[in-house]
């Protein structure tokens, strides 16, 4: 009986997966979970001091730090992201509003470039993330993802995955307006 | 005849003709009377027939644009083209879903045609009808192709043109005879556990339905990369997206099960495994389509719109998948052999083989369940891109390609064939001071060297092989010519790998691009060649306007060779625009050009590429699934006994 106990090995795992599945399918069913929240460490707390070499000097460094003269938005990006192809129109518009720093996460930076030149450079500067270290101190679950920061370099806001219309509207305007009304 | 209302009837019919399926059979097989177990075969064919008339009136209904369909009104519209009229009763949820119902009940037909009766058949019918049973409640009770709407509109909404496209009109049938095709071989594994006799006769019937599977899911995933790359226009033949991923891990599953389930058929051993993997590969199918039919991988929105339909592929899932587990769970421990073969043989090639492709299959899954877990849980919505998939799977498969060239040339039990081990060494040098010469003078990166001489090595090692079976330059070429069909159907489809790696190998690593802003009259060099840009100019489509951009493209010599025309279309009526990449493909490699943004005073904005050999990579995924269709073929039964004496020995010694 042993021998044929490694023969639920794999019923086990599938019951793993399915409960998974079945738990997050209540949940969303039943309205238990909001699927835009986004809970994170992070969220009040100074951002990590980030230093990258810049995509458009490489000799020069990109400083994410704690203070700045006004409020900013810190996207992750790639090129090899389709996601990140779809939110660059809400980019393009929230760029005209606000200063967004750019970090290119496990690109080439020629493939970088190529991308801005395809769907536009919103970004104010951009720091090159060749191994994903920065992502890796933010907590970046993946890219796109987006960041909101006060003058005072605390983190107000996260947002994973693309940006988009009703996102745009209902979320990052009014409250990069508010902060800037405050001003 | 063929009304709506009678479409509905008969897929009723057949839900009723498959619960009978069911439930005559097992009363037979419990009460042993074999009158009962017969109406196992005749029910099968009136399902399916039912089903496929069914089909046939949903045609119908849009052929001649019924609006008082719903489905028909909201995806069809009466200015279609008839042939995407047709191709349009399946290019949405409902409609696909009954087409892989009728491919279903296709498979059913064709498996009551083709094996002799038997217990085995009997309850691997039984299971279809399981099968069959479930897929048409949900079909009935959730996404029901028949609803009528009153009043009916004056004409459909589904005029969208980026949907009318033939390559994405056929890429559903196609990836669906692969997909449903697996359900045999999962049916006759769990027919195989009831009865416990996992023989040498059900291996020769299961490899049968596997070859013919993954022949037709191998088309269908090329077929699907090839209109990505043709009409995205991103340049790209695989994205590594959800979608992509959802047909591929069943055909990595099935990969394996066709190798192992040669081990069955030869040396009885690996069965466990063997059902297992046909388990998995029909499951990873069935993971996929409802994944990707759902939306579940795009949007969690668009699930939870409609919780029947939720929960109802939960709970075929849980039966589908979670059933045949437990009864594997239960019965595969009195089906495994002790092992007789030494380390270095056949039996150990494929079983690595098997465990490559498992390991990859898992690199995927959790490539493409990560993201989507996460988004249930947090709503994050995140790409896993090609950095993960590069790092992981790429590795894990250039391991299997090793194995891939050191596989056929050991022989069952222990060893290899007489003259391997030389060539093999001799192979394996050449490639070495190859890739040693590559390195220090081509300056690619360490992977690509790695890429191409794995590539080279199998390709020396399958033509090796080839020699050294047929030896051509001795006399009676003929007699040694008349291998099983298994033997050069194997051949085509590992070398069908080289081509296509070979295509993808090259278009990665010595792609030319070039992405520019220009004003027309502009030079633009790409590599050796150069184009020269003539400006914009705006055109008349039939129901859209273009700008199209006008390239001529010169050779280094400074010789014209083509034109070059990529498209920007706007459809005013749906005040949508796309863009038409221009493609000159050649076997020697592709020129692909994209036009984006710009003015005539600012300039354009033109992306211009060569890709060279890309088109190898279909044509060596086309050669793969040949390979597998040639390997259907079988001499009528003295054959069988005469495949090479030396590899059928006894059972034990």
């Amino acid at each position: 009986m042993a021998r044929s106990l490694t023969h639920f090995l794999p019923l086990l795992l599938f019951v793993c997966f399915a409960a998974i599945a079945s738990v997050a399918l209540i949940m969303t069913l039943s309205g238990e979970r909001k699927l835009s929240e986004l809970p994170s460490a992070l969220i009040g707390k100074p951002v990590p001091v980030t230093e990258l070499p810049s995509l458009s000097n490489p000799q020069a460094f990109i400083k994410i730090e704690a203070t700045a003269a006004t409020p900013y938005l810190v996207n992750f990006f790639a090129s090899w992201c389709a996601p990140c192809r779809a939110e660059a129109p809400a980019l393009a518009i929230l760029g005209k509003q606000i200063d967004i720093i750019g970090v290119a996460y496990k690109d080439k930076p020629e493939d970088s470039r190529k991308f801005l030149a395809d769907f536009g450079n919103p970004y104010r500067a951009i720091g090159i993330d060749n191994d994903g270290a920065a992502g890796l101190n933010w907590g970046v679950y993946g890219v796109p993802e987006t960041y909101l920061i006060s003058k005072d370099g605390i983190i107000l806001k996260r947002h994973a995955g693309p940006i988009d219309g009703d996102i745009l509207r209902d979320e990052f305007l009014p409250l990069i307006r508010s902060l800037q009304d405050r001003e | 005849m063929l009304s709506p209302e009678f479409g509905h009837f008969c897929l009723v019919l057949a839900l009723v003709v498959s619960v009978v399926q069911i439930i005559l059979p097992m009363a037979g097989i419990l009460r042993d009377d074999a009158r009962l177990t017969h109406f196992a075969e005749p029910l099968q064919l009136i399902a399916s027939a039912a089903i496929f008339i069914s089909f046939a009136s949903l045609v119908y209904a849009f052929v001649v644009s019924d609006f008082s369909v719903q489905l028909v009104a909201s995806h069809s519209h009466s200015l279609k083209p008839m042939i995407y009229k047709v191709t349009g009763s399946w290019g949405n949820h409902e409609g696909s879903l009954l087409l892989w119902i009728v491919i279903l009940g296709l498979f059913g037909m064709l498996f009551v045609f083709r094996e002799a009766t038997s217990r085995l058949k009997t309850l691997t019918l039984m299971v279809m009808g399981g099968i069959t049973l479930a897929f048409l409640a949900f079909s009935l009770f959730t996404s029901n192709p028949f609803t009528r709407l009153s009043p009916a509109p004056p004409d459909g909404r589904g005029l969208n043109p980026v949907l009318q496209d033939i390559g994405l009109a056929l890429h559903p049938p196609m990836l669906y005879l692969g997909y449903v095709g697996l359900s045999v071989a999962f049916a006759l594994a769990i027919a195989g556990l009831i009865t416990g006799q996992v023989t040498r006769s059900w291996a020769r019937i299961t490899r049968f339905w596997v070859a013919l599977a993954w022949s037709a899911l191998t088309a269908g995933i090329a077929l699907g990369s090839w209109w990505a790359y043709y009409e995205l226009g991103w340049g790209g033949w695989w994205f590594w997206d959800p979608v992509e991923n959802a047909s591929l891990m069943p055909w990595l599953a099935a990969t394996a099960l066709l190798h192992s389930v040669i081990v069955v058929e030869k040396r009885q051993q690996m069965v466990s495994w063997t059902l297992l993997m046909a388990i998995t590969a029909f499951s990873l199918s069935l993971v996929g389509t409802f994944i990707v039919r759902s939306g579940l991988l795009t949007s969690v929105h668009s699930f939870a719109s409609d919780p029947a339909r939720g929960i109802f592929i939960l709970f075929i899932l849980l039966g589908a998948v979670g059933l045949p587990l437990f009864l594997y769970a239960l019965r595969a421990g009195s089906l495994t052999k002790g092992s007789d073969y030494a380390l270095l043989s056949r039996e150990t090639g494929l079983i690595i083989n098997n465990y490559i492709l498992v390991v990859s299959t898992f690199i995927v899954l959790i490539g493409t369940f990560y993201p989507l877990a996460l988004e249930l849980f947090t709503g994050a919505k995140i790409t896993v891109g090609a950095p993960y998939f590069d790092a992981t799977f790429n590795p894990v498969m250039g391991i299997g390609i090793v194995f891939m060239a050191i596989g056929p040339l050991t022989v069952w039990r222990r060893g290899m064939v007489g003259s391997a081990r030389p060539a093999l060494i001799l192979s394996g040098s050449v490639t070495i001071i190859a890739a040693v010469i590559l390195l220090v003078g081509s300056g690619l990166s360490v992977a690509g060297i790695a890429g191409i001489a794995l590539t080279f090595w199998l390709a020396l090692s399958i033509g090796g092989d080839m020699l050294f079976r047929l030896r051509p330059w001795q006399a009676g070429i003929g007699a040694r010519l008349r291998l099983p069909a298994t033997q050069w159907g194997m051949w085509l489809a590992h070398f069908g790998m080289v081509i296509f790696l070979t295509g993808a190998l090259a278009s990665a690593l010595f792609e030319q691009e070039n992405v520019v802003r220009v004003s027309k009259g502009a030079e633009i060099a790409l590599g050796h060649e150069t184009l020269i840009f003539d400006g914009v100019e705006e055109r008349i489509g039939p129901n859209y306007v273009t700008e199209t951009a006008l390239l001529r493209l010169f050779d280094r010599d400074g010789n014209l060779k083509d034109g070059l025309y990529p498209e920007k279309r706007f459809y005013p009526a749906e005040r949508q625009t796309t863009t038409e990449a221009a493609i000159r493909t050649r076997l020697s490699g592709d020129h692909y050009a994209v036009l984006g943004d710009g003015s005539a005073e600012s300039g354009y904005t033109l992306r211009l590429y060569h890709k060279p050999l890309v088109s190898w990579i279909w044509f060596g995924a086309v050669m793969m699934a040949i390979g597998g269709l040639i390997a259907l073929y079988r001499r009528p039964q003295k054959a069988q006994r005469v495949i090479q004496p030396e590899q059928v020995p006894k059972e034990a010694e």
